[in-house]
């Protein structure tokens, strides 16, 4: 796995207080919202707020933010591409 | 059905030309004396309109029997009725309400902090007309609500011939806008919100006016997370061609770990609900809304 996944899966455990996992335990591809890891609308503050303190880029709307939040995978991905 | 539906609206439509008429012959005060004969009937023969206004009024005013609570729901219709005459007044004559805003020097000073501020407000008083005057501010001001553009009774801030003075972000959005909200306040704009009506989402529990009611949750996190201050400001109505929008409270929301959330949401939730009750004591007829409230 790499780096970045690790430490977004942390936050998630950590910060977000994903219940029932652990950061090894949560797929790649699982939706973040909903279904998946079950996030909802106030994790969803605090999720835009951790990836700017954490790695300096912003979600500034939801047609970016659809496509980053769809899984651990699209998130890193987007992160990647934004890094300043 | 469908033509129960269709008489329904061309009932409605025709009561709009009505008022329109007699507002384009006698200005706005034609809009408001026919106001009277109208609530007067329906507030004389519709059981469903106390029902709506009644959970309010019986909460607010406890004491007040039969005769009285009449009157108030004759006084909070009348209210409400002349929020939407103004309305309506204003796109007929093109012409404007006269406000002032009660804490601005606060308002500019919290602005330029840069760091945010949820701009905390309530359907009470004219708010359309007052939030529509926030133009002058030195950030961009948007507002996280449901927005209708369909509207047979169209926004006060559409009516005004001029640039909205702030930009909407629909709630009716993916995650209920909160993304658009967080990042604007990132970049240290304001932003509003309706902290009374629970359209769903979080919610956080507090007594209100003697029982539990739901409020939403969004903003007091919005200004945890991002270190913005929640500044309640309501408007009021307070003259035939004036408004207020005043400054009721400023706190700063804070939380260092999820555990401390639920207790955070709860503090600010019965600040809110303490303003609110103190507006009510000031303007008790100036509330609107009309459902049970308590039951959302």
């Amino acid at each position: 796995m790499d780096d970045l996944k690790k430490r977004l899966k942390e936050i998630f455990v950590e910060d977000l207080k994903v219940q029932g996992v652990t950061p090894d335990e949560i797929d790649d591809n699982a939706p973040l919202f909903g279904d998946g890891l079950g996030l909802d609308s106030l994790d969803a503050v605090e999720l835009v707020v951790l990836i700017q303190k954490h790695f300096n880029v912003q979600i500034a709307n939801m047609d970016e933010g659809r496509e980053a939040f769809a899984s651990i995978n699209s998130l890193a991905a987007y992160i990647r591409e934004h890094l300043k | 059905m469908a033509a129960k539906a269709n008489a329904k609206q061309r009932l409605e439509a025709l009561g709009h030309g009505i008022f329109y008429l007699a507002m384009r012959l006698f200005g706005q005060r034609g809009g408001y004396i026919l106001l009277w004969p109208v609530i007067f009937s329906y507030v004389l023969c519709s059981r469903k309109i106390k029902q709506l206004s009644g959970p309010y009024l019986r909460r607010r005013f406890p004491e007040h029997g039969f005769v009285r609570r009449w009157r108030d729901t004759l006084k909070n219709l009348i209210a409400f009725g002349r929020v939407l005459v103004d309305r309506g007044w204003m796109g007929v004559s093109g012409e404007d309400l006269q406000g002032e805003i009660v804490g601005y020097e606060k308002l500019v000073a919290l602005a330029e902090q840069g760091k945010g501020v949820v701009l905390l407000t309530a359907h009470v008083g004219n708010w359309q007309t007052a939030f529509a005057h926030l133009g002058d501010l030195p950030v961009p001001v948007h507002a996280l609500m449901r927005y209708d553009q369909q509207a047979v009774a169209k926004h006060y801030f559409d009516l005004r011939g001029k640039e909205r003075s702030f930009a909407i972000i629909n709630s009716d959005g993916p995650l209920g806008g909160v993304v658009e909200a967080t990042a604007a306040l990132q970049r240290g704009e304001m932003v509003t919100i309706m902290g009374d009506r629970l359209e769903g989402g979080s919610f956080v529990t507090v007594d209100f006016l003697g029982d539990a009611v739901r409020l939403p949750a969004t903003a007091y996190v919005l200004a945890a997370c991002v270190g913005a201050p929640v500044v309640v400001v309501l408007a009021a109505k307070t003259g035939r061609k004036n408004f207020q929008l005043r400054v009721w409270g400023v706190w700063h929301p804070r939380y260092e770990n999820r555990g401390e959330r639920a207790e955070m949401l709860r503090e600010s939730g019965l600040k809110f609900v303490k303003i609110l009750d103190n507006y009510l004591r000031k303007y008790p007829y100036q509330w609107y809304n009309f459902y049970d409230f308590w039951k959302q």
